[in-house]
């Protein structure tokens, strides 16, 4: 029992990352109905530009809890949104805008291009930035004092202070999410285009602004997961965005692609899933070896009996 | 509009002037062969020496002669003819000052780059420069000649089949000596001279003659085509760098050819499809008979090989079934993750998380030669005084396999079957409304483009003698949907033409191996902003992409009825009554 | 017209061409290549990664191979014969190896062949080279199955051209059962990346430890490319163990035990040479310390031989550090010159050496930069050192070489 206990807790600390990230995908695909492959990237470019921001902050090391999770930890949450965010709407206004009207294989495949080449331009060209070391191989990430490396027990069951931090992020975005989406202008339009652009318009909502805001959400909350990321497992590296952008994808499928709320519960159902299926599946199939087989076969059982998600798409499938 | 006519008016005074400086251009570039190009004989191929050209230089001064034809024609050609009207000199020549400036600035960029600075670069080198200025100058004074009308020019049957030889000849010449380059700065200068030379022959008409002659003798055409695809061997006496080269892009453009059955002509995007290539080489692999393999029968290949593409048809079923039915979105990155399932469990049949079927990482080593009717795929033998070894064989067997698969791809492009694809591909909603079934012939599209991947990879198995789940990688997929987006989605020539560039390019230039990754993503997002329906363009395809363009759409319609009235002649006959 | 003026215009250029570069001498040089005479050429090639993110050890494999084959030709070591390098990249990738080795085989000159760093390039590589007769000999494959096939319990050598001058996982891993042992942990889970090396690795460890008296509390695996341990933590830390025993290179090892300490596994982590590196170091920070490794050899900057290796390196001023198989690249090129002493000493030409220089590879014997250099029926190397290194204060030092 404690092990399961303690794999929940594993589970949805892994699941809250690829809820984070499953937001951006869900959104701009419950809009402009586009599966924006380089979303793993824009991920991992929000982590290479928190980690950036530490460099240009004069890389601090020895610090107070205080001033690292109050200090450090926002500025380079920060520092990878405007990385993120910028990178992200360029993508979109040099390479996804123009093929709006094109036949839908032209802008996944534009997406594909985007995504291998953001990992090369990292991989080659992070390192030749004045100050910054070579990223062709795993980078370690800056150590934020109270949160990297601790954890705490409850009973048996050991959390890491990482995991704290991922889940209350996707607290805190949730509810912030909520409130954009009801409440404010930009969000109400958000929910207008994704219903009927072509009323929308009429209606007088700039569309091309409103798919950009959506873009720029979904690399936000990307960079915030960039940076739990990098606490979580004390590296970073140009591939780190293409299994997390899968995992991601498959909790938007799960959840109900273009549904917000869908996205964080499938990514923490997908978490929890993969978590138990490496200590209860028995026998070889358990190995932890399996466990990104399991996410994925979850996925593709989820195509045959819910091609709707788990909460519905917002979306109606249009082929 | 009368701006430009009035600058017409002023450049037309000019025309005897640019012709003769051209001339001049054309001769200034001979005299340069003469000299030497660099002061060190590292750069090129070797072009340090006076009085002697090098190989290279050879094909430039061929370049430069051609050069002078083109600039010279016209002065010589003083009275109306066919010759004089029909021949588009003007922009041929503009475009071959192009070629010269171009092929010299390589040259010289690449003798600074190769040799240390530009010091090295000998008069004879900056004379060549001097040419292409000038030649380049000329060619922008002269007026653009009328579209060339050489396909209007009469040849009788003989001619033109032996300039289909003849130009066959020249590509198999071309493609020999370029394969024997070993220096990237050579093989770029080659590449340069080479495209350089074709683009001013296409623009002169040369090539419109030569696509007449083409198509009044289709089936020679494609009969020379593979001849000489099999004549390759014979110039590499014996050697097998290249062969092994030639013969990695026989099975890349196979596997393309594949992937373009469901991506160009279903427009389904499969990201996995090295999946299922990998399927086959380890189905294969596991049957070879190898000493590392956990199947202890071994059927004879013919066998293997239909097993091998059954089970990765199989499991495009399997992945296919589910989600072909819903958006076709799904279907890219559900393929996507298969790929990822495919190699993480090829990875764990291992004995340790599964049942030993693979060695795990360590993969399948030792597979066997091919053996067929007999006759063993490693033995080197000789042909004609000529070694043809272990290389030449698979490439043989290659270019049997892709002969196959054209032909199923061209049939298929023809029939029913395809027409639905291409309804699906266009618009799967009215296809359905059309009666299309539409699950069904994408599902048969996926397995059937599988069990090609099969079929190429059960051959892979044995050529590369191991296999392992490392070779099998989502990038490899991303290689050949490059390829197939390149050349041209749903073209048997785009592909190939996609596939030899993406293999040849990294294998010949060494020095840009490191970025080839990232040009290659570039390159896709290009492709599909620029020109989405690739090099070689699928006309039906290119008119998706650019709905807007009239005269594209009337040109495609005039030749569908065109080919419809071959195929159905009384048709076009009643037709013709009425 | 354009005739005259073109005649003028080419008269004019070749006139002032002469006049600016002057002498025709370079017109004379034009028999360089084809003037051997009676000094004949043999290449040893080298394969290895020379680009991408292992492009520091290959570099400093082809490095000391081209300083062997300069001191050879220098003292004249094969009279008659000059050596040249040929070096091709493999990038560390199967594929890429195959092609590089099927160029050096196509070229008659080539007698024998340095390489390659990874153990999974040698399995295409070898079979490429073996039908040619060419003798390869690796610096660092440490697989065993390279030279006692796919069953270790019935070795028999699958490849008679292949050499190695490092010591194998089977003998780095009982090492490093030993080693545990005598501090005294005997509760061990080991963790391997299921790759030829980390595998290999683990089982000749754990073959090892049990035999020792030792129990192996748990066996996990990873994926090459995971990033994500926290399931195989879990796992591991349910069975309380004393040491985690790794087997796998540094790019997994290092957030393995950065990820271990920080769930709350503090116990040292200990692997093989594919962890022996600093960027292991910088990716595990300071979770690191106490942390193991082993590595083929004894340290190469305190062996007496390997001095006048390391002296001549910096002599001959190559811009990259001869890195950690410079001193194994240097023995393996020079046990081929060794066997090239018999093998060309009677040849009319390099490629008719070929099968003889793997004949006398077996005879060679001399005393090189790692110490004895010699092979056995197997074709692995003699001498058997490794070294137990451990991680303190950020930094490894060497803590007991054993034999």
């Amino acid at each position: 029992m404690d092990l399961f206990w303690q794999q929940l807790i594993n589970g949805l600390s892994l699941g809250a990352l690829y809820a984070l990230i499953a937001v951006g995908y869900t959104v701009v695909y419950g809009i402009v109905q586009l599966i924006n492959f380089a979303h793993g990237e824009i991920f991992m470019v929000g982590a290479f530009g928190a980690f950036a921001t530490w460099v240009v902050m004069g890389s601090p090391k020895q610090m107070s809890w205080q001033a690292a999770v109050f200090g450090l930890l926002p500025a380079m949450i920060v520092g990878g949104m405007i990385v993120s965010v910028s990178v992200a709407l360029l993508t979109e206004r040099l390479a996804y805008r123009p093929l709006r009207d094109a036949p839908r294989l032209a802008p996944l495949i534009t997406a594909i291009g985007i995504s291998v080449f953001l990992q090369e331009v990292v991989r080659l060209f992070f390192g030749t930035i004045p100050g910054m070391p070579d990223a062709k191989r795993a980078i370690p990430f800056p150590t934020v004092t109270g949160i990297s490396g601790r954890s705490f027990q409850i009973g048996t069951v050991t959390v890491q202070n990482s995991a704290v931090f991922t889940i209350a992020a996707l607290a805190v975005c949730t509810v912030f999410l909520w409130f954009f989406v009801n409440r404010t202008k930009t969000g109400r339009a958000m929910v207008a285009t994704s219903q009927d652009p072509d009323t929308a318009r009429l209606m007088g909502i700039n569309v091309d602004r409103v798919i950009m805001s959506a873009f720029a959400v979904g690399a936000a909350l990307a960079a915030i997961a960039g940076v739990a990321h990098g606490m979580r497992y004390g590296n970073i590296d140009f591939r780190m965005g293409f299994l997390a952008g899968l995992k991601a994808f498959t909790a938007a499928v799960l959840g109900g692609i273009g549904n917000i709320n869908g996205a964080v519960v499938g990514g923490l159902v997908l978490g929890v899933v993969e978590s138990m299926a490496t200590t209860f599946i028995p026998g070889q199939f358990g190995s932890p070896a399996w466990k990104d087989v399991w996410a994925f076969v979850l996925l593709i059982l989820v195509l045959v009996f819910r091609p709707q998600g788990l909460l519905g798409a917002k979306v109606v499938d249009r082929a | 509009m009368s701006d430009t006519t009035t600058s017409a008016n002023r450049l037309a005074r000019y025309q005897t002037s640019a012709h003769i400086a051209g001339v001049v251009a054309a001769v200034l570039g001979i005299v340069s062969v003469l000299l030497p190009w660099s002061y060190a004989h590292e750069p090129l191929d070797d072009v340090a020496y006076y009085g002697a050209p090098s190989p290279l230089q050879y094909n430039y001064l061929g370049l430069m002669v051609i050069v002078l034809v083109m600039f010279g024609a016209p002065l010589a050609l003083r009275r109306k003819g066919k010759f004089r009207d029909r021949i588009a000199w003007n922009t041929g020549a503009r475009f071959g000052g192009y070629a010269m400036l171009a092929t010299a600035l390589v040259a010289v960029a690449g003798i600074g780059i190769e040799a240390g600075g530009l010091v090295n670069v000998d008069p004879g080198g900056w004379i060549a420069v001097a040419a292409g200025v000038l030649a380049t100058a000329a060619g922008l004074v002269l007026l653009p000649s009328a579209a060339p009308r050489t396909g209007t020019f009469r040849t009788p049957a003989w001619g033109q089949i032996l300039a289909i030889a003849v130009g066959l000849a020249a590509v198999l010449f071309a493609a020999a000596y370029a394969l024997g380059l070993t220096d990237s700065g050579a093989f770029l200068f080659y590449l340069t001279f080479a495209l350089g030379l074709a683009l001013t022959l296409v623009r002169v008409g040369l090539f419109g003659w030569l696509a007449q002659c083409a198509a009044d003798n289709k089936k020679v055409l494609v009969f020379a085509a593979f001849l000489v695809a099999f004549l390759f061997p014979f110039t590499q006496n014996g050697s097998d760098a290249n062969m092994s080269i030639a013969t990695q892009v026989l099975f890349f453009s196979a596997t393309a050819l594949g992937l373009n059955i469901v991506v160009g002509m279903v427009g389904l995007l499969d990201l996995g499809y090295i999946a299922f290539l990998g399927a086959g080489a380890f189905t294969s692999a596991s049957l070879s008979g190898s000493l590392f393999a956990h199947i202890n029968w071994h059927p004879p290949f013919i066998v293997t090989v239909l097993i091998s593409g059954v089970v990765s048809s199989l499991l495009g079923l399997l992945i296919g079934t589910p989600t072909l039915r819903v958006s076709g979105d799904y279907l890219a990155i559900v393929t996507l993750a298969f790929g990822e399932i495919f190699r993480i469990t090829m990875n764990n049949l291992d004995g340790s998380d599964g049942p030993n079927i693979t060695n795990g990482s360590n993969g399948i080593n030792n597979v066997p030669e091919l053996g067929l009717f007999g006759f063993n795929f490693g033995d080197p033998h000789v042909m004609l005084g000529v070694t043809i070894g272990r290389f030449a064989n698979y490439f043989w067997l290659m270019l049997i396999v892709l002969a196959l698969i054209m032909v199923v791809f061209v049939n298929l492009n023809r029939s029913r079957i395809g027409r639905g694809w291409v309804a699906i591909r266009e618009d799967e909603l009215a296809a359905e409304a059309m009666g299309v079934n539409t699950f069904g012939l994408k599902l048969l599209a996926f397995a059937g483009g599988a069990f090609l991947a099969g079929v190429a990879g059960s051959v892979k198995a044995h050529y590369d003698v191991s296999v392992t789940p490392d070779q099998y990688v989502f990038l490899e997929s991303a290689f050949l949907l490059a390829a197939v987006v390149l050349g041209g989605m749903g073209t048997v020539m785009g592909v190939l033409v996609g596939a030899t560039v993406l293999k040849l390019l990294p294998e010949k230039l060494r020095f840009f191996s490191d970025y080839r990754l990232m040009l290659f993503g570039l390159l896709l997002v290009f492709m599909m902003r620029f020109r989405p329906e690739g090099i070689i363009a699928d006309e039906r395809r290119q008119l998706e992409f650019h709905a807007e363009d009239e005269e594209l759409a009337e040109e495609v319609e005039g030749e569908l009825i065109a080919y419809h009235d071959h195929y159905n002649p009384d048709a076009a006959k009643t037709e013709e009554l009425r | 017209m354009n005739r005259r003026i073109a005649k003028l215009a080419a008269v004019t250029f070749v006139a002032g061409t002469l006049a600016l570069t002057g002498c025709g001498s370079r017109a004379g040089n034009t028999t360089t290549g084809t003037s051997g005479g009676a000094v004949k050429i043999a290449k040893i090639g080298v394969i290895a990664p020379l680009s991408g993110d292992l492009s520091a050890l290959g570099l400093g494999i082809k490095n000391s191979v081209d300083l062997a084959i300069k001191q050879a030709n220098e003292s004249n070591a094969i009279p008659g014969w000059k050596l040249e390098l040929a070096a091709e990249d493999d990038q560390a990738t199967p594929d890429v190896g195959k092609n590089a080795a099927t160029k050096l085989s196509s070229d008659p000159l080539v007698v024998g062949v340095v390489g390659t760093l990874n153990s999974s390039v040698a399995q295409s590589v070898t079979p490429v080279l073996q039908p040619a007769h060419i003798v390869q000999v690796s610096p660092a494959n440490t697989g065993p199955g390279l030279t006692q096939g796919n069953d270790l319990t019935k070795p028999s050598r699958p490849y008679d051209n292949y050499f190695r001058t490092c010591t194998t996982d089977a003998v780095q891993g009982p090492t490093a059962a030993t080693y545990l042992l005598s501090v005294g942990i005997n509760k061990v889970a080991t963790i391997h990346d299921k790759k030829t090396y980390g595998q290999g690795l683990v089982e000749a460890f754990t073959k090892a430890f049990t035999a020792g008296g030792g129990t192996i509390v748990a066996a996990q695996t990873i994926n090459p490319d995971d990033k994500d341990f926290s399931a195989v933590i879990t796992n591991v830390k349910a069975a309380k163990p004393a040491a985690v025993y790794y087997g796998g290179e540094y790019p997994q090892a290092g957030p393995l035990s950065k990820q271990m300490k920080a769930a709350g596994l503090n116990v040292p982590l200990m692997g093989g040479d594919g962890i022996f590196d600093p960027a292991y170091v910088d990716l595990a920070g300071s979770a690191a310390n106490g942390d193991l490794a082993t590595s083929v050899g004894a340290p190469v900057e305190t062996l007496a031989s390997a001095k006048a290796f390391i002296t001549a390196y910096k002599a001959a001023g190559y811009k990259d550090p001869y890195a950690a198989y410079g001193a194994q690249s240097y023995d393996a090129a020079n046990a081929i010159i060794n066997a090239l002493k018999t093998s060309l000493a009677k040849a009319s030409d390099a490629k008719s050496a070929r099968a003889d220089t793997v004949a006398a590879m077996s005879s060679v014997s001399f005393d090189g930069a790692t110490g004895k250099v010699a092979f056995d029926k197997f074709g692995d190397t003699v001498s058997k050192v490794i070294t137990v290194y451990k991680v303190t204060n950020g930094k490894w030092g060497t803590e007991k070489t054993l034999s």
